[in-house]
């Protein structure tokens, strides 16, 4: 199975995600790969990198890095794959190195990662909510919230697991349904 | 009447317009600068706005919607949830903050069903 999850600052996403996906590896006895988004620019980045690979390291991942194409970087692998994070991705192809920017990432990504689901099982994506502040953002900021949706919003229809995590606990969306036999009944 | 929540880009619309079986002619969209809300519109999208437009014109937004329940009860209501920010610097700011959150927890008192959309995903919470 693939899951999508997704929620607002220090809320667990990264540890839920990660325990899911050692949970996965047993289950599925196969590889476990921690895809490793950040492109690090200085050596606080790579301290923290560092850091977090020592901790992710007692738990059995291997770390692939791999800021861009994803797609490309696990077409031919398998296992389990913790994608940490949606948000690290389309900031990647989107601001691109010489400050240009490249409008169309988000629905490249999107596309690609969708096309990744049909082929894998076992992808846990990990993006970050961030379409609640209510605040009005300069263009560029707002085509890159809107960008994140349209991929957010691709994996959540392409996954079978979509979660939002609250203060630690996980909300599944695709595990009750919100249908209702007769809406227009109700208005 | 039917509340849909949600954070920004969501898919609150998509998921109205799915569910209730309505076209985008359905939607009445509203905005800062129109104060008044028509009657019978099959979907009233921004709510927040109309809070704005209320707050611009003096008009306590609860009390606007209160006297007027004909206007949308039995609409599909949607209203960005903007709660989850920081709190705004600016006095007015806050005052809307303030009265789109009491305006929704009002809206899903009187609703029949309240949904949050999540990564264009409905999640009914009432």
């Amino acid at each position: 199975m693939n899951v999508f999850i997704s929620g607002g600052a220090k809320n667990g996403k990264s540890s839920y995600a990660q325990d899911l996906a050692v949970q996965m590896a047993k289950e599925k006895k196969c590889p476990l790969y921690y895809v490793a988004t950040m492109i690090p620019h200085d050596d606080e980045d790579r301290a923290r990198i560092e850091r977090h690979r020592r901790d992710r390291n007692g738990m059995g991942f291997r770390t692939i890095e791999c800021g861009r194409d994803i797609d490309r970087e696990l077409a031919d692998r398998e296992g389990v794959f913790l994608i940490d994070s949606v948000t690290a991705l389309l900031s990647n192809e989107m601001f691109r190195a010489d400050g240009t920017v490249d409008s169309e990432a988000s629905i490249r990504i999107a596309e690609r990662l969708k096309s990744l689901c049909k082929t894998h099982d076992g992808l846990i994506f990990v993006s970050d909510f961030i379409y609640s502040d209510g605040v009005e953002y300069d263009e560029l900021t707002d085509a890159y919230i809107q960008g994140l949706a349209i991929i957010d919003r691709a994996l959540a229809k392409e996954c079978g697991k979509v979660v939002e995590m609250i203060h630690g606990f996980p909300i599944d969306y695709k595990e009750e349904r919100a249908n209702y036999d007769d809406w227009t009944a109700l208005i | 009447m039917v509340l849909i929540t949600g954070g920004a880009y969501q898919g609150k619309v998509d998921y109205a317009l799915e569910k209730f079986n309505l076209s985008r002619k359905d939607i009445y969209t509203c905005s800062r600068d129109k104060v008044e809300l028509p009657e019978g519109a099959g979907i009233i999208n921004n709510v927040e706005e109309l809070v704005r437009a209320c707050l611009d014109n003096g008009r306590d937004p609860l009390k606007y919607l209160a006297a007027r329940k004909s206007r949308w009860n039995k609409s599909v209501m949607i209203v960005n949830d903007i709660s989850c920010g920081l709190v705004p610097m600016d006095a007015e700011d806050r005052a809307y903050r303030e009265a789109v959150g009491r305006t929704t927890i009002y809206l899903a008192t009187e609703a029949l069903a309240v949904v949050r959309v999540f990564a264009g995903i409905g999640k009914r919470l009432k």
